[in-house]
């Protein structure tokens, strides 16, 4: 059946087109539901992926503590459950979809929501409708009566959604800062959120925008965010610290240097100088002792990898100067040349001396006293170089002053009679015992 | 020889040469597109003469799908037919043109970040493309360190989509929504593959696909989890990875790195036992409900793989020695016509390629294809001006009309024919590929690919993938659950193969190789498979910064446009194809379930689908200030 729209003919539509689950979803992903009265026991949360390459996404579904099904199944105590409106993760399609989302810009919703932005907010705002736009979701228009069959831009959603949300959250850099669309040389126009909503943006409970960033961001940061978020919502908890950036403060406090596997490298003066080295990454250009990030001791994924855990050099994807004021990647950052110098002089006095210190305590008091390291995996030896003896002499002396050198006290204790069993016994150790035989099976056996 | 329709003959020493004597060979003639239904009164007015239940269909947007896809229909729910398609992606970033006049080294880092969903493969591509370009082969242990990413990536990616992605179109609920009849039968359909996935009945095994609450559903999202920890260790993160660098890999590989992500691909070799065994079971139960279920999604067996996995000791980053080692690949490079392999060189995969943009928000850049930088590639064969080391696109955002304009994605051709392309092209290429590399675990007969992995705790039948005999979307998920094995395969013959080199140092053992950027022009170009097929990044570069960069994806392939020739793009073909089997009684309960099983199964990804490059930024300058006026917020 066709009816006349003034203009041209137009087809008619069907009204749950892409909603293969029905229109009444099991709450935790897609649907309506929640109550305006009552305790806060849903919370619709609207993703939206403006700029965005979906690693925020992706990011966010590795994340383990708390994990997102915690979130959407309602597993943590006194939380209220989550309902997701995701793009990648719903299950209904197109008509079904944009449901919710028209409900909450009209305020029938029924229930708080949150907005998740991931991905940089394009200028397309500053043209007509007419024009297109670089951004889209769903289509038709905003106004019931609207004949449009045009996309509706995402950037239109943005600011529609955003005096009514409970809380509005950037995720990644992108959507924090203007990441890489926002980079220099870029023709869209693309912005961050808060330039987009403006300094003066508050929620409808008066929080400003909430930034996690990176690129891709840690999955953790942004779900443990989302957490201390409701429970503050909930009256359990303050807002949690948040940075003069709107960072959580708790998250991006430290440079990543300060918690880096490498950073005692640095402290001793040795670097990498090609990649692939394990030494401290500054000279093939890591810039971690100036970037606010977490990945070195909260891993990217269940506490697994990091950048530079792995050999990968800090490039500063979580700053807002990412990526210009970084670039030309894999080049030494300025500052390492001082820095870098001045750590090679004293770190290298440290190291040596450290490394003899190392020595000692790889020997047991017994070894020691035997003058014999039992070991038949090296060059293992028993006996000290006049130099480490001179220097063991002097830091004893500091180590026990004012206490006691148990292992000195005891110096006469005689060695265990059973030391060296097997020569005791006789055995031959040179006559070797061929204990694998026949059952030794090749790679292509199995 | 293998070209039908380019202009590109061969000599008798094989060596491709244009055709002697045509005037701008690559000129063509544009076929305007038919006027879309809602357009045309008189056909309106004749359609609803014979039949009231001719509706419009849109998707907007495609969910369970990464990116942003929308998708046009009219269908006509009587004859069950679909009877217009338009597949539009409603993104568009300018990754190129962010990376045009940089430093080649910021390649790799920047174009990663094309796409969040498949972040490795650009990694990987761009530094191919850079080490083409600089002119650095990396050591056989950064080649390998290389394929334990890809590979890791691949066991994250093929989960995401079958359990998250398109499984829960299979699930009970929406089985029992849009087609109640077949949950009946699926209530008393005993399983064969029970031994394995352990499923008595099918309704059980639907019950546990459903999204959230399914175990399957919730297994899948623990196994995207797993892949990416063992991913982490040599690459740093994920998706964008850190350590990723050309000539070679930035990564302190250690043993325990190699043990911890060892016993992590072990896991995937049951895992991917049991998602066969699913795939497998669902396919053949829904062809025995109704043998037309094999037509959802339906389109040609045309199919382009630019492989993936480079064999350690073979690739030298040369263009003019890429057929030779590109051939030793785990995954060789191939395409496929119509069910045939009508090559292996990927110096004609490449010299294939075209991109049009009628029907995508761009503007033609090659005045009629008479203008064009190169005229050939680095081995001399034959470039095409719309060639991407040829193109300049040039955005123009403007109103979407299906007959215009519809698109940011353009469309991608080989021999000006739609090809599509995923797991499925990887392991088709393989299987048909004759001289396929000596593994330990894998075996190519010509018309399937047998997969032989060491046992673990389930029963340890032999996998093997036969060509399929029809082409569709059962048949794309399942040969997508079957590169779940054979995946894991080439995981676990490469960390082998890193312990062996890790143990015997020497230079084989380093990461990287050294190199320096060359300050004269170059070219290069990363031939890599996706997760989801086809990835290629050209490059162009002069005095030490980068002239031309460009992406091209599956899923441009896949989502694209109408092309200049009239030809839809593999969406709106397979859907075009797709029976309307959905159980609805009145026009209004319609819900769309087999159009989009149909789409999902091509496992679209769209935030890479979408770029833009452009020579004279002035343009930009045109775009925002032709819309926004003398008196808008911007002033230029």
């Amino acid at each position: 059946m066709a009816y006349d729209t003034g203009h041209k003919q137009r087809l008619q539509t069907v009204p749950n087109a892409g909603g293969v689950f029905g229109t009444d979803v099991d709450p935790g992903l897609g649907g309506l539901g929640g109550s305006p009265d009552g305790p806060l026991n849903i919370v619709h949360v609207f993703w939206i992926a403006g700029m965005s390459c979906d690693g925020c996404s992706i990011a966010a579904s590795g994340a383990t503590n708390p994990s997102v099904e915690d979130l959407l199944l309602g597993r943590i105590p006194n939380l209220p459950k989550v309902v997701l409106h995701h793009p990648v993760l719903s299950p209904g399609a197109g008509t079904e979809f944009i449901r919710p989302f028209r409900a909450a810009v009209d305020g029938t919703l029924g229930a708080p929501y949150v907005v998740v932005l991931e991905g940089s907010v394009p200028d397309d705002q500053a043209f007509p409708t007419e024009h297109g736009y670089f951004s889209a979701m769903g289509a038709g228009g905003f106004d019931p009566e609207s004949e449009t069959d045009q996309p509706n831009r995402v950037t239109d959603w943005l600011w529609k959604l955003a005096p009514g949300a409970a809380a509005y959250v950037a995720i990644g850099t992108c959507a924090t800062w203007g990441g890489i669309p926002a980079a220099a040389g870029n023709i869209t126009g693309s912005m961050s959120l808060a330039d987009f909503l403006g300094k003066d943006y508050r929620s409808a409970l008066g929080v400003p925008v909430v930034n996690v960033p990176g690129c891709s961001p840690i999955g953790d940061n942004f779900t443990e965010t989302v957490a201390a978020v409701l429970l503050f919502l909930q009256n359990l908890a303050p807002l949690p610290q948040f940075d003069e950036l709107g960072r959580p403060a708790w998250l991006f406090g430290e440079t990543v240097h300060r918690h880096c596997p490498k950073a005692g490298y640095y402290e001793e003066g040795v670097f990498a100088e090609e990649p692939g080295d394990h030494e401290c990454l500054v000279e093939i250009g890591c810039w971690g002792p100036v970037v606010q990030c977490n990945i070195v001791e909260r891993g990217a994924i269940n506490h697994m990898g990091g950048c530079m855990v792995a050999g990968g050099a800090c490039i500063g994807c979580t700053m807002p100067g990412f990526p210009d004021k970084f670039s030309p990647f894999y080049k030494a950052p300025p500052g390492s040349a001082i820095s870098g110098g001045v750590s090679k002089v004293t770190g290298g006095a440290i190291r040596r001396l450290r490394r003899m210190s190392m020595a000692n305590g790889n020997s047991e008091p017994l070894w020691d006293n035997a003058g014999e390291i039992p070991s038949g995996w090296g060059r293992a030896s028993g006996t000290k170089n006049p130099v480490a003896k001179v220097n063991s002499f002097f830091y004893k002396k500091l180590q026990y002053s004012g206490s006691v050198n148990q292992a000195k006290r005891y110096k006469n204790q005689p060695l265990p009679q059973s030391r060296d069993i097997l020569r005791q016994k006789g055995i031959d150790m040179e006559a070797s015992t061929p204990v694998l035989q026949e059952h030794w099976v090749t790679r292509e056996e199995l | 020889m293998c070209f039908k329709n380019l202009p590109i003959e061969f000599d008798a020493a094989g060596n491709a040469t244009l055709k002697a004597g045509v005037a701008n060979p690559y000129t063509y003639t544009e076929t305007p597109l038919p006027t879309p239904i809602e357009d045309d009164p008189e056909r309106m007015r004749q359609l609803f003469a014979r039949n009231g239940a001719i509706r419009r269909v849109d998707f907007d947007p495609v969910t369970r799908v990464a990116g942003a896809l929308a998708f046009h229909t009219v269908v006509d729910l009587e004859n069950r037919q679909v009877m217009e398609t338009a597949s539009m992606a409603t993104l568009f970033r300018g990754y190129e043109i962010i990376l045009q006049g940089r430093d080649p080294r910021d390649a790799i880092f920047i174009s990663s970040r094309a796409c969040g969903v498949c972040g490795g493969v650009h990694a990987m591509a761009s530094a191919l493309a850079c080490e083409m370009a600089f002119g650095v082969k990396p050591p056989p242990m950064g080649v390998v360190a290389r394929n334990i990413l890809q590979s890791t990536e691949y066991l994250y990616d093929h989960p995401i989509h079958l359990s998250l992605l398109a499984g829960p179109d299979f699930s009970e609920e929406a089985v029992r929504e849009t087609n109640p009849e077949i949950w009946q039968r699926a209530l008393d359909t005993r399983l064969p593959g029970r031994a394995i996935h352990g499923y008595e009945f099918m309704s059980e095994l639907m019950t546990d696909l459903t999204p959230l609450t399914g175990k399957l559903y919730l297994e899948g999202l623990h196994y995207t989890r797993l892949a990416r920890e063992a991913y982490v260790l040599i690459g740093g993160k994920f998706p964008h990875p850190q350590t990723v660098v050309p000539g070679g890999v930035s990564a302190s590989l250690t043993a325990s790195d190699l043990n911890e992500i060892l016993l992590r691909v072990v896991k995937y070799f049951d895992y991917g036992r049991k998602t066969v065994a699913i795939w497998d079971d669902l396919a053949d139960f829904f062809y025995d409900v109704n043998p037309k279920y094999r037509d959802i999604g339906t389109r040609p067996k045309s199919m382009i793989e630019p492989g993936q996995w480079d064999d350690p000791y073979a690739y030298d980053a040369t263009f003019e020695n890429a057929d030779d080692w590109a051939r030793q690949r785990w995954a060789p490079p191939g395409v496929i016509v119509d069910g045939e392999l009508v090559t292996t060189s990927i110096q004609m995969l490449n010299a294939g390629v075209e991109e049009f943009v009628e029907h995508a928000f761009y503007e033609e850049w090659t005045g009629s294809g008479q203008d064009q930088k190169f005229a050939t590639d680095p081995a001399g064969n034959p470039l095409s001006p719309y060639h991407p080391w040829n193109k300049q696109t040039i955005p123009k955002p403007t109103a979407t009309s299906w007959k215009e304009k519809y698109s940011w994605s353009t469309a991608p051709r080989w021999d000006r024919q739609a090809m599509e392309t995923g797991a499925y092209s990887r392991i088709w290429t393989a299987a048909m590929y004759q001289n396929y590399r000596t593994s330990d675990y894998i075996e190519a007969t010509g018309r399937s690919l047998k997969v032989q992995l060491p046992k673990a705790e389930l029963p340890n039948p032999l996998i093997e993938w036969t060509i399929p005999e029809t082409w569709g979307a059962f048949e794309r998920n399942r040969a997508r659950a079957y590169c779940i094995p054979f995946t894991a395969a080439i995981a676990y013959e490469n960390i082998l193969l890193a312990y062996d080199l890790l143990r015997k140092g020497g230079p084989d053992a380093k990461m990287s190789t050294p190199y320096k950027v060359p300050k004269d022009e170059r070219m290069g170009v990363g031939l890599w498979s996706a997760g989801r097929g086809y990835l290629t990044h050209h490059m162009e570069m002069d005095k030490g910064v980068i002239e031309n960069y460009q992406i091209l994806t599956p899923s441009t392939w896949m989502a694209s446009p109408k092309d200049p020739f009239g030809n839809p793009g593999p969406y709106e073909e397979a859907v075009m194809a797709t029976p309307l089997l959905e159980n609805y009684e009145k026009p209004e309960d319609f819900k769309g379930i087999d159009v989009l099983r149909a789409i999902r199964s091509f496992d679209p990804c769209m935030p890479c689908t979408t770029h833009l490059h452009m020579d004279d930024r002035t343009i930009t300058r045109e775009i925002i200030s032709c819309a926004c006026g003398s008196d808008g917020p911007h002033d230029h």
